[in-house]
């Protein structure tokens, strides 16, 4: 048995627009293992929630296809798998927390019945086993009062509480791997405390290993273990935590670092206003070809190489891998 | 640091706003109740000050953010704007004041006629306000746009051809078109994305310097607060719960809201993960049926008897810091408050 449960190998996911063909994923890989807490990061538009969309295998068939590449689970390959396969396994081995609860819960069906149902076609228990498993769960996610709140409409419950049914559901089957887009960024911040540290709670006792998709550097440091840093549909760095942290080495990521304002830093606390650094220019659109690094563009480091050869993901050690060709040159210059 | 003259009158005053909307229920539709979105609040500006509003959703910041601008009416209280009272000023005699208070929206987008060219858009209040017109509002929309890092020649594309960042830029165009006093700037940067979060705060920050504009900064994020403001208030379903200058709100948070805020947010730095204090649990009340007493009282882990049916007042307790906690008396000991049993 591997140690990884989900291996994605230069994943490929495009859709057909007026404007041409969307490269919206273009060539990602990554592995995730088993108990492991998975940060992917970018900016919005970077492909991160098509990502996960093509992992379930949910890209709209009308616009969107996987291209290209292998997204094996379990060592099974996903990409080829009978849409009767895929359907066992989301919601049940592989399940989903999607950003906007209200549009992935069922308004005219009570909290209770939804989570069941989930149960019992997954699980294959009674219904009455199933309803007790949705009031356990509920419970697992400090819903005070869940027996009556089991009764309850999504309407009838707070964002913070519809989110921890969602929370609810998804693990409701005990899944190898919960895939969270943005869980908390439709929250206030004493909410989305609660519920980042109820999933790393959850996370310990059922082991079950966890993509989290978000834009939030401040909720990747505080819950992963290693992040995958995205740009334009590719990925462009990944490394432990910390060291992406530390020690982040593509310019893109150093250029996110330096434009969030802090509260961690006691420099401006005298009440001066420091600029903020900007990264100037846009993103590329998805719709060209980018024949060299995407951040080209954008880059100071930039030479005229990086506008025409892609720049292959380089190992660095430990752990740390970077897609850029003047990485020494990075590495070596002030944060 | 704000360019406040000690003698100067604050261009904004606000005293005792009140916005009560009322709940209508049952059959005949009657009035059931109200929401206190708004209930007692006062705070002044300064010209060349950023005051930020923060706190959760639905503790009525943009209630404040609309009433200051005369979008809504208030209930009971006193706006104050560069000396003059607005706060029962019929629309009418409002239109004279109007070009002074300006706003920020944070989706700028929605409030854009998508069929006008840009151009069009920034510069109708300057014609509206009889500012300019023809070719001289042409000029000074190009001349707007170059301000805030647009090209002139962009003044003929539509809303929808620019990006999330330009778009604000765009409203902010539009904002300092007519030389406000005042800008109230709602979530003006919580749609975008970091990198273009800081070109628009650092844009603002250099329009205030240069024109002296007094900011009501609405947001949620801390992080965002802390770089742009001066002083800051923090409300609580309705209520100002602590309003002092920002190095004395991140280094010595009194009110128990406030440092539960604090150490709800997430800082992007690995290392500090464990090091979170005591998560605040339970849910914001409902607006419409607020705890009595102390609002704060039902999460408060400092709760004293006294919290459910005294409503304390928001008072000066050092200087310039305000507070409103039964445990944070006048010149009371601001180390730590005990947890009561
Ligand atoms: N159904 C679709 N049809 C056409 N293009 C799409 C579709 N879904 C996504 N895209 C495009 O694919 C790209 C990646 O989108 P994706 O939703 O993965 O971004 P994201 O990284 O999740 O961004 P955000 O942070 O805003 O959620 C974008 O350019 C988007 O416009
Ligand atoms: N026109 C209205 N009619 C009835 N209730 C309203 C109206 N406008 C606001 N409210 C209520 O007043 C309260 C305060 O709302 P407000 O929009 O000021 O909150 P906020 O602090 O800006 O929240 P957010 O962070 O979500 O924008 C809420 O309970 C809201 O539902
Ligand atoms: S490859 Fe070149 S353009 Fe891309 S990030 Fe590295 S230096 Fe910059
Ligand atoms: S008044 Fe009481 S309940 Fe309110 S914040 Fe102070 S200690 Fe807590
Ligand atoms: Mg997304
Ligand atoms: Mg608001």
């Amino acid at each position: 048995m591997s140690a990884n449960i989900l291996e994605v190998r230069d994943l490929q996911t495009q859709f057909n627009t007026l404007d041409g063909v969307v490269r919206a994923v273009d060539g990602v890989s990554f592995d995730l293992a088993r108990g492991e807490t998975l940060g992917i990061v970018g900016e919005s538009g970077c492909g991160k929630s098509v990502t996960a969309l093509s992992i379930l295998r949910l890209i709209p068939p009308e616009t969107g296809r996987i291209a290209a590449g292998s997204i094996k689970f379990e060592g099974e390959e996903l990409t080829t798998l009978g849409e009767e396969e895929m359907k066992r396994l989301r919601g049940h081995r592989i399940s989903m927390i999607f950003q906007e609860p209200m549009t992935s819960l069922n308004p005219v069906l009570t909290v209770g019945t939804q989570i069941a149902e989930n149960v019992v076609r997954h699980m294959g228990v009674p219904w009455r086993a199933a309803r007790e498993r949705a009031c356990e769960m509920l419970d697992l996610v400090r819903i005070a009062d869940a027996r009556r709140r089991l009764d309850e409409y999504p309407h009838q419950l707070s964002g913070g509480m519809r989110q921890r049914v969602m929370i609810a559901m998804a693990l409701s089957c005990d899944p190898q791997v919960l895939i969270a887009d943005e869980p908390t960024t439709a929250l206030d911040v004493t909410i989305q405390a609660q519920i980042l540290q109820l999933m790393l709670e959850l996370k310990e006792k059922t082991g079950t290993a966890i993509v989290l998709i978000t834009h939030d550097l401040g909720v990747v440091a505080e819950t992963t273990e290693r992040v995958v840093v995205m740009y334009a549909g590719r990925k462009v760095e990944e490394a432990p935590v910390e060291a992406l942290f530390t020690e982040p080495l593509h310019p893109y990521t150093r250029g996110l670092m330096r434009a969030i304002p802090r509260l961690d830093i006691e420099a401006d606390a005298a009440g001066t206003r420091p600029r903020l650094q900007e990264i100037p220019g846009l993103v590329p659109r998805l719709t060209q070809p980018i024949p060299g690094c995407a951040f080209a563009p954008r880059c100071g480091f930039a030479t005229g190489r990086c506008a025409v050869e892609s720049p292959p993901l380089l190992d660095v050690g430990a752990g740390h891998t970077v897609a850029c060709w003047e990485v020494d040159r990075v590495r070596a210059s002030a944060l | 640091m704000s360019s406040q003259s000690a003698s100067e009158r604050p261009v904004l005053e606000v005293e005792g706003l009140v916005k009560h909307f009322p709940i209508h229920g049952g059959l005949l539709q009657r009035r059931v109740g109200a929401v206190k979105a708004v209930d007692g609040v006062s705070f002044t500006i300064a010209r060349g000050e950023t005051l930020g509003l923060v706190g959760e959703s639905g503790c009525g910041k943009s209630t404040i953010g609309k009433t200051v601008l005369k979008l809504v009416e208030p209930t009971a209280g006193r706006i104050v704007l560069a000396g003059e009272d607005i706060s029962s000023l019929k629309p009418g005699a409002m239109w004279a004041h109007r070009r002074r208070i300006q706003t920020i929206f944070q989706d700028p987008y929605s409030s854009m006629n998508p069929r006008l060219p840009s151009g069009t858009i920034v510069g109708e209040p300057l014609e509206n306000f009889g500012l300019s017109s023809g070719r001289d509002t042409a000029d000074r929309v190009a001349r707007l746009f170059e301000r805030v890092g647009l090209r002139p020649d962009a003044m003929r594309k539509y809303a929808h051809e620019f990006s999330g960042g330009q778009r604000q830029r765009l409203g902010i165009a539009k904002a300092l078109s007519v030389n406000p006093d005042v800008i109230v700037a709602d979530e003006p940067v919580s749609a975008l994305d970091v990198s273009v979060q800081a070109q628009v705060l650092n844009l603002l920050i250099d329009l205030q310097e240069e024109f002296r504009l007094a900011y009501l900064f609405i947001s949620h994020d801390l992080a965002v607060m802390r770089h742009i403001s001066h002083r800051i208030a923090v409300m609580y379903l309705g209520r100002i719960v602590e309003l002092t200058d920002k190095r004395s709100l991140f280094m010595r948070p009194l009110h128990p809201y406030t440092e539960a805020l604090l150490s709800a947010a997430t800082a992007p730095d690995p290392k500090r993960r464990r090091q979170r204090k005591h998560i605040v649990q339970g849910d914001v009340p409902s607006p419409a049926n607020p705890p009595p007493g102390c609002h704060f009282h039902t999460r408060c882990p400092y709760a004293i008897a006294d919290c459910k049916v005294i409503a304390p007042p928001l008072i000066e307790v050092a200087e310039g810091h305000h507070v409103a906690c039964l445990r944070r008396p006048v010149g009371g000991d601001p180390g730590p408050l005990s947890v009561s049993s």
